[in-house]
C-alpha cells in the first residue's frame, strides 16, 4: 500500500504493468508455439483413428493388461530411483553445505559426472562394471546379473542424482542462523534440530527434487533400453510402438498415459510449495558451520564413498576408450580417437554451436519466465508457471516427435524451421525448460520480497529493481542455469533423434550410432570428447568468474 | 567454433529443402558401409552435393511417415524390402528402372519398377567361444540346438517389433515350419531366451562382449566382430537362414529427379557391385568376389545354399499379424 502511494506521486513512466504484460505475453506465446503446439500435435494424433477422431486408440491400449504391468513397472522403478536419488543426494548436499568436509569443490564436481555424457554411455559404464562379463563378475568372481528392474533403478538413481543434488544443494545453501541458535539455546539435540529446522526449511527443495527425479526416471529411455533387458517400462514401449511399428497414434496414447503420474507428482509439489516461506530476509544471519570433528568424519566418509561410485563410471568409460578391445584385449591404444567415421568430428562442432545457442537463449527464456511468475505478477503468471514446469513431464522422445508432427506440416507458418539447427536449439530449450525454471524460481523464492519492497519504496520501478537488485543476487544462479542448458544440449539424445537431418548431425546421436554399430570403444571415445568439452566449458566460465573477482560462486547449482 | 555458432544463428534464414545439384539420401546401410559406398558415389558424381541420413530401419520408417506432409529426401538407399512394400512407404515412390537393372533377377525387383534390391543380409548367430567353454556347452549349429535346456538364460535375440533382423528370423522360422509348428517351436525357444533386445546388431555385441553365449543376429555383424578380434564364431543356422533385401528407390516428391536418377543408375554399375561385394554377404548383381575374410569367418562362397527361400511378399504382408502374435506370446 505504501509502495503504491509513493509511486503515485511520481512521474508516470512506461508502466511496470505494461512491461509485465508484454513480457508475459512473449513468454506465453513462445511456450505455446514451441511447447504446447507439439504436445497438442501428439494429443491430436492420439485421438486420430481411422475415419475421424475418437477414443479408439485409448480403448485398444488400455484394455491390454500389458499396459497396466508397464505402468506398475514404471511407477515402481521411478519411485525407487527418485527416493534413492533424493535421499542419497540430500545427505551429500548436507555434507557439502552444512559440514566441514574437505575437498568440497572436487566432491561437487564428481557427482556431476552423469550430466557430462549421454545417458547411454553411463548405462554402458555400469555394464562394463557390473555386467555378466563386467569387471566384478569377470575378475572378482561375483555372479551379478544387472539386467532388469535393479539395473534400471540403479542407473536412473545415478542419472537423476545430480539433478536432485543441484536443487537440494541450493535449498541447503541458505539458512537463517538465528533459527539454529534458537534451537541450540533451547537445548535441542542435533537430530531434533535436523527434523524440526533443517528438514522443514528445505521442504520445497525436497519436493522439487523428488518431482524432477521421478519425472526424469519415468521418462528416461536410454538407461532402460541399454540395461533393462526384458524389463519394459512405458518409455521403452513408446519406442517399440513408434520406432519399430511406426504406430504414432498408439505411441501418442502411451505418451499421454505417461503424463498422469508426472502430473500427479507435480500437484503434490504445488501443494507443499504453498506453505513455503522466504528463508532469507533482510534480518537473516548467514549460518556459519560450526566445527565438529566426528560429524565431519562421518559425512566425509559418506561423501567419499558416493564420489568413488560416481567417479568409477566415467573412469571405466575413459579406460574402455583407451583399450584395443574390451574386455579381451586390454592393450592401450589411441586408435579409437581417430574418428574415421562418417562426418568425422563435425558433429562435435555442431553440438558446441547448438549448445552455446541453447545456453544463451535458454537462460533468457527461463529468467523471463521466472520473473513474470514470481515478481511481475499478472493474470498470466499462473498459466506460465504451469506451462513452464510441464516439459519435465514430457519424455524427450515424445516432445521430439511432436516437433516433427507440428513443424513439418506445411500448414505451420514456422515450417521453414524444420531441418535447421534453430529448431533443435528451441527443442533443447523447451525440453529442459522445467529444470532451468525450477532452479531459477527456487533461488528467486529465497530472495525475499522485502528487498523488492525496499527498492520499490525508494522509488525504483520494477525494471530498475530487476536490474539493480534481483539480477545482482541471481546472476551466479543464472550462469549455472546456462551451464546446465549447455550440458543438456551436449548430451541429450532421445529428444533430437527425430530432428536430425544429414545437415544437422549432433554429437550425442553419433555416440548412439557408434554404440549401435558395435563400436563400443569408439562410442566411449566420442563420449570422452563430449565430457571434455563440457568440462572445458565449466573451466572457462569459472575462469571468467575468477577474473571478474566473483570468488566463492557455486557454478553448477 | 565461431563459424559453427554463426551458422547456427544464420541458419534461421535458411531453408534446407534440396535444390538442384543437391541430393538428400535416407539409408539403413550400416554406418561404415554407407560411408564407404557414399565416398564412391561422390567420386562418380562430383558435381552433386550429397547429404546422407543413416538411421536404423525402424527409425527410418517412422521418420518417413512422420515427414510425409513434407518429405525431405530424394532417394531411399539400402532400405529393407519388407518395409519398402509397406503401403505408406510405397505410395511415396516413383517408378524408375535404371539401364542396368535388368541384370538383377526379377524376384529382387518391384514388378512396377518402384524399387530394386542390390544387396541383402541374412540371419546368423554370434557364439562366444570363451563363454561357451566356461559353461561346458557344445557349439550350436541350428535353431533347434538353441532349444536345448542347457542354453537356458544364455541366448539373446532381437525383438521383432523394433528390429528388422529380429523380424526376418521369426518370419523365416514360421515360413519354413508352418504356422502351428512354427509357433510351437518359438514357444520352446522362448524358454531359453534371456533377453529380447531391441536392435538386430546388439545381440551379437552382447555375445561378443561375453555377456551371453549366443546372440542371434546377422551375417555381417558376426564377420565384422570376428575381424575386430572378439572370440566369437559365426553360425549360420542349418535349417536355412532368414534373409532380407536392401532396396533403392526414387522418391516421387524429389525436386532433383535428374540427379536422383543418375544416382540410381550408379547403384547398378559394375563399379558399385564390386563395392557391395566387399561389404555384403548377399549381392544380387553378378560380379564381385567375396573377400577372403568373409570366407574365413565361415561364409559359404555361394550363399544361396544356406538361405531360406524367403517369400518376401508374404513376409511384408504378414508383418503386423506376426508381430502382434509374437508380442502376445513373448513380450515381457
Amino acid at each position: 500500500m505504501a509502495a503504491a502511494s509513493v509511486r503515485s506521486r511520481r512521474r508516470p513512466r512506461l508502466g511496470d504493468r505494461a512491461v509485465s504484460f508484454i513480457l508475459s505475453g512473449l513468454v506465453i506465446a513462445a511456450l505455446a508455439v514451441f511447447f504446447l503446439l507439439p504436445v497438442l500435435a501428439i494429443l491430436w494424433r492420439s485421438f486420430d483413428v481411422q475415419g475421424g477422431a475418437g477414443l479408439g486408440n485409448y480403448a485398444t491400449t488400455l484394455s491390454d493388461p500389458r499396459i497396466w504391468e508397464l505402468i506398475g513397472n514404471s511407477l515402481g522403478m521411478a519411485g525407487l530411483s527418485a527416493i534413492g536419488a533424493v535421499t542419497l543426494s540430500y545427505f551429500y548436499a548436507y555434507a557439502l553445505q552444512r559440514t566441514n568436509v574437505v575437498g568440497k569443490s572436487i566432491l561437487r564436481m564428481v557427482v556431476m559426472a552423469p550430466l557430462f555424457a549421454p545417458s547411454l554411455i553411463q548405462a554402458q559404464g555400469l555394464i562394463f562394471l557390473l555386467g555378466r562379463n563386467g569387471i566384478f563378475n569377470r575378475f572378482l568372481g561375483f555372479e551379478i546379473d544387472i539386467y532388469g528392474f535393479w539395473g534400471v533403478a540403479i542407473a536412473n538413481t545415478l542419472y537423476t542424482f545430480p539433478y536432485a543434488f543441484l536443487i537440494l544443494s541450493a535449498a541447503l545453501a541458505v539458512a537463517d542462523a538465528r533459527l539454529y541458535e534458537g534451537a541450540i539455546v533451547m537445548g535441542a539435540k542435533p537430530w531434533k534440530i535436523f527434523r524440526t529446522v533443517t528438514l522443514p526449511s528445505t521442504r520445497y527443495g525436497i519436493a522439487a527434487a523428488i518431482f524432477v527425479a521421478f519425472s526424469l526416471s519415468i521418462t528416461d529411455f536410454g538407461n532402460a533400453i541399454v540395461i533393462g533387458g526384458d524389463f519394459s517400462v512405458l518409455a521403452t514401449e513408446i519406442y517399440n510402438k513408434v520406432i519399430g511399428q511406426a504406430q504414432f497414434h498408439l505411441g501418442a496414447v502411451i505418451g499421454v498415459v505417461l503424463l498422469v503420474p508426472a502430473a500427479l507428482s507435480k500437484l503434490i509439489v504445488g501443494y507443499i510449495s504453498k506453505r513455503q516461506h522466504s528463508q532469507v530476509t533482510d534480518k537473516s544471519v548467514a549460518l556459519q558451520v560450526r566445527p565438529n570433528r566426528r560429524r565431519d568424519l562421518a559425512y566425509g566418509a559418506y561423501a567419499t564413498l558416493i564420489a568413488i561410485l560416481f567417479l568409477s563410471i566415467p573412469l571405466i568409460v575413459f579406460f574402455a576408450s583407451l583399450v584395443k578391445l574390451w574386455p579381451y584385449n586390454m592393450t592401450l591404444t589411441l586408435e579409437h580417437y581417430a574418428f574415421d567415421v562418417q562426418n568425422g568430428t563435425e558433429p562435435l562442432w555442431n553440438s558446441i554451436g547448438v549448445a552455446l545457442a541453447t545456453a544463451t537463449l535458454g537462460v533468457v527464456a527461463v529468467f523471463i519466465a521466472s520473473i513474470v511468475t514470481m515478481k511481475f505478477r499478472t493474470p498470466l503468471s499462473g498459466p506460465i508457471s504451469f506451462l513452464s514446469t510441464l516439459p519435465a513431464s514430457i519424455p524427450g522422445m515424445v516432445l521430439g516427435l511432436g516437433y516433427v508432427l507440428a513443424f513439418n506440416s506445411l500448414a505451420n507458418p514456422l515450417n521453414f524451421l524444420y531441418g535447421t539447427f534453430p529448431l533443435i536449439v528451441l527443442l533443447y530449450i523447451y525440453y529442459n525448460h522445467a529444470q532451468g525454471f525450477l532452479i531459477t524460481t527456487t533461488s528467486l523464492k529465497q530472495v525475499s520480497a522485502t528487498f523488492d519492497e525496499a527498492s520499490t519504496m525508494l522509488g525504483a520501478g520494477a525494471m530498475r529493481t530487476l536490474f539493480k537488485v534481483t539480477l545482482p543476487l541471481l546472476w551466479p544462479t543464472l550462469l549455472g542455469v546456462g551451464v546446465f542448458f549447455f550440458m543438456r544440449a551436449m548430451v541429450s539424445l532421445s529428444a533430437v533423434i527425430f530432428l536430425i537431418t544429414p545437415q544437422t548431425q549432433v554429437a550425442a546421436v553419433s555416440v548412439l550410432q557408434l554404440a549401435d554399430r558395435g563400436a563400443t570403444n569408439q562410442a566411449a571415445a566420442f563420449s570422452v570428447c563430449i565430457m571434455a568439452i563440457v568440462l572445458l566449458m565449466l573451466l572457462i566460465v569459472r575462469g571468467i568468474l575468477w577474473l571478474v573477482g566473483a570468488r566463492g560462486v557455486t557454478l553448477i547449482r | 567454433m565461431k563459424l559453427q555458432t554463426l551458422s547456427v544463428i544464420s541458419a534461421l534464414m535458411m531453408s534446407t529443402a534440396a535444390t538442384a545439384g543437391e541430393l538428400t539420401i535416407y539409408t539403413s546401410y550400416e554406418e561404415d558401409e554407407a560411408a564407404a559406398f557414399l565416398d564412391l558415389a561422390r567420386e562418380a558424381m562430383p558435381d552433386v552435393e550429397m547429404n546422407m541420413l543413416r538411421l536404423s530401419q525402424g527409425d527410418l520408417v517412422a521418420r518417413i511417415i512422420a515427414e510425409q506432409g513434407n518429405p525431405q529426401h530424394d532417394l531411399l538407399w539400402g532400405f529393407a524390402a519388407s518395409a519398402i512394400v509397406n503401403p505408406q512407404i510405397e505410395k511415396t515412390l516413383e517408378p524408375y528402372a535404371p539401364d542396368g537393372v535388368k541384370q538383377i533377377p526379377a524376384q529382387f525387383r518391384s514388378p512396377e519398377d518402384k524399387w530394386f534390391a542390390v544387396s541383402g543380409y541374412m540371419a546368423a548367430f554370434c557364439v562366444n567361444n570363451e563363454r561357451l567353454k566356461d559353461k561346458g556347452l557344445e557349439m550350436p549349429t541350428s535353431w533347434a540346438d538353441l532349444t536345448d535346456p542347457a542354453f537356458k538364460g544364455e541366448v539373446v535375440m532381437p525383438n521383432p517389433a523394433s528390429s528388422g533382423t529380429g523380424y526376418i528370423q521369426i518370419s523365416s522360422l514360421l515360413q519354413m515350419m508352418g504356422e502351428e509348428d512354427g509357433w510351437a517351436f518359438l514357444d520352446k525357444l522362448d524358454k531359453n531366451v534371456a533377453q529380447y533386445i531391441k536392435s538386430g546388431s546388439k545381440p551379437c555385441h552382447a555375445a561378443s562382449a561375453g555377456e551371453y553365449v549366443v546372440g542371434a543376429s546377422y551375417d555381417m555383424r558376426a564377420i565384422k566382430n570376428i575381424n575386430e578380434g572378439y572370440p566369437i564364431t559365426m553360425v549360420i543356422p542349418s535349417e536355412g537362414s532368414g534373409n532380407e533385401l536392401e532396396a533403392n528407390a526414387l522418391v516421387a516428391s524429389s525436386d532433383n529427379k535428374e540427379d536422383a536418377k543418375r544416382f540410381l543408375d550408379w547403384t547398378v554399375t559394375p563399379e558399385a557391385a564390386t563395392a557391395y561385394g566387399k561389404w555384403k554377404a548377399i549381392v544380387t548383381m553378378p560380379g564381385g568376389e567375396k573377400p577372403q575374410e568373409f570366407l574365413d569367418a565361415g561364409l559359404p562362397q555361394d550363399t544361396s545354399d544356406v538361405l531360406h527361400p524367403t517369400d518376401f511378399a508374404a513376409a511384408a504382408e504378414d508383418r503386423t499379424a506376426i508381430i502382434s502374435e509374437w508380442e502376445k506370446r513373448y513380450e515381457r
